[in-house]
């Protein structure tokens, strides 16, 4: 793989993407519209054009950005095309994919409209706009599920395995737990042949996902009195240094506060800092947000990583993504008129 | 009796510095070429970049042209 190439170009990329003032400017417009003219300076000008035609208002917004983020992808794995390499960053875009299943199972678990559930959608991943349109379409869970194992994607062998039990149960936790440890287990078990370095970053990814996706699940159990035998059903597996065993253990603590001292020591130990009221009042959305936060930290940083590696092209991939979801942020605030403190709590800064 | 090591020593001299050049220019071009690919404006400054290793293989030429002056 050349990456003088491919990382010089999309280090000018990430050139292109807004700073800090401009988010600032952009949170100071007083409405919509002003904002949409701030954001038609920047790269999002095309595609705020095209979404203009159907679209007005927050809409428009949301439609441009989320096509310039599908766009700014395949621009990545375009340059990528071709060995061990696509396939790893194929497994980072492979998330939206799980994210976007989740979503439709949700909206139709709910019966909710279909073009509302194709706008919170991002066709990153493997199913494009038009899968995702017919995957909509479908009229209920059990559809949804059928059609992908008819079009033979791998994510329909957890769904059809758990099936049964979500019917019984009609707890969706159950398909989303599936699907996602499907999608953690497959992406170690594909990373586990290869040794090199880039193996070794997209690995280290993954486990911090993992961890900081089981340390919300601990957390959230702590709050909800769920029994042990139960949260365990839904950890993640894949974490050396968080097994079973050891968030068990944690989970043994029985509160919030005794949780947040098993993390002392450990990366994650941040979260030991945040405001006693939260702990007191068992606010796990301030822990999420951190953790969160963390891991869009920590992806970001590996621009200073080895610049001829994978290390640009996943660092890039997450700062884009950071900046659409500011922008949507910073959009929905507009419109409901959040105060200007809580907009910039919401905001993720890199 | 003629002595090739001072032939084969600027040779030496010459053709490691060449030999230098033509990786790291192939590494700098590479990059400079993505560079160029989105920021068309970095032209330029790519050119330059791109013949800085130059330096190189004129240092060899120079040492290469040294070395053959003493068979004079």
């Amino acid at each position: 793989m050349e990456y003088a190439y491919v990382n010089a170009r999309i280090k000018a990329m990430k050139s292109r993407l807004l700073d800090r003032s401009f988010l600032e400017q952009l949170i100071n417009k007083p409405d919509i519209d002003s904002l949409i003219a701030e954001l038609e300076k920047t790269t999002y000008r095309e595609e705020l054009d095209k979404a203009g035609v159907l679209y007005s208002g927050i809409h428009r917004i949301e439609v441009a950005i989320r096509k310039d983020l599908v766009k700014t992808f395949r621009t990545v794995l375009n340059l990528i095309r071709g060995g061990e390499t696509e396939s790893y960053l194929t497994l980072i875009l492979n998330r939206w994919d799980v994210q976007n299943i989740k979503t439709i199972l949700r909206g139709k678990k709910i019966q909710e409209n279909p073009s509302e559930i194709l706008d919170c959608l991002i066709p990153a991943g493997e199913l494009d706009e038009a899968a995702l349109t017919e995957l909509v379409k479908q009229p209920d869970v059990k559809a949804v599920i059928d059609l992908l194992a008819t079009w033979g994607i791998i994510y329909s062998r957890p769904l059809t395995l758990n099936f049964r039990e979500f019917s019984e149960t009609g707890d969706l936790l159950v398909l989303e737990y599936a699907l996602d440890t499907f999608y953690y287990q497959d992406a170690l078990s594909r990373l586990k042949s290869g040794e090199s370095d880039d193996a070794r970053i997209l690995k280290n990814i993954l486990v911090t996902e993992i961890d900081i996706n089981n340390i919300k699940t601990v957390l959230r159990s702590i709050r909800d009195r769920i029994d042990i035998e139960e949260a365990k059903r839904y950890f993640v597996k894949g974490s050396p240094d968080f097994d079973m065993e050891r968030l068990t253990s944690i989970m043994k603590a029985g509160t919030i506060d005794g949780a947040l001292k098993h993390l002392e020591h450990t990366p994650y130990q941040f979260i030991t800092t945040i405001p006693q009221e939260y702990i007191v009042a068992e606010k796990i959305s301030a822990f999420e947000k951190e953790l969160e936060r963390y891991l869009v930290k920590k992806a970001v940083s590996l621009f200073i990583g080895d610049p001829l590696s994978i290390a640009i092209p996943i660092a890039y991939i997450w700062a884009k993504y950071t900046e659409v979801t500011n922008i949507r942020v910073i959009a929905r605030c507009k419109i409901i008129e959040v105060p200007e403190k809580e907009l910039r709590e919401a905001l993720i800064s890199v | 009796m003629v002595d090739f090591g001072i032939p084969i020593g600027a040779g030496i001299a010459f053709g490691l510095g060449a030999l230098g050049t033509g990786i790291a220019q192939s590494r700098i071009g590479a990059a400079g070429a993505g560079t160029i690919a989105e920021k068309p404006e970095m032209f330029g400054l790519m050119i330059i970049l791109v013949a800085i290793p130059e330096t190189l293989v004129i240092l060899g030429f120079v040492v290469a042209s040294m070395i053959m002056i003493m068979l004079v």
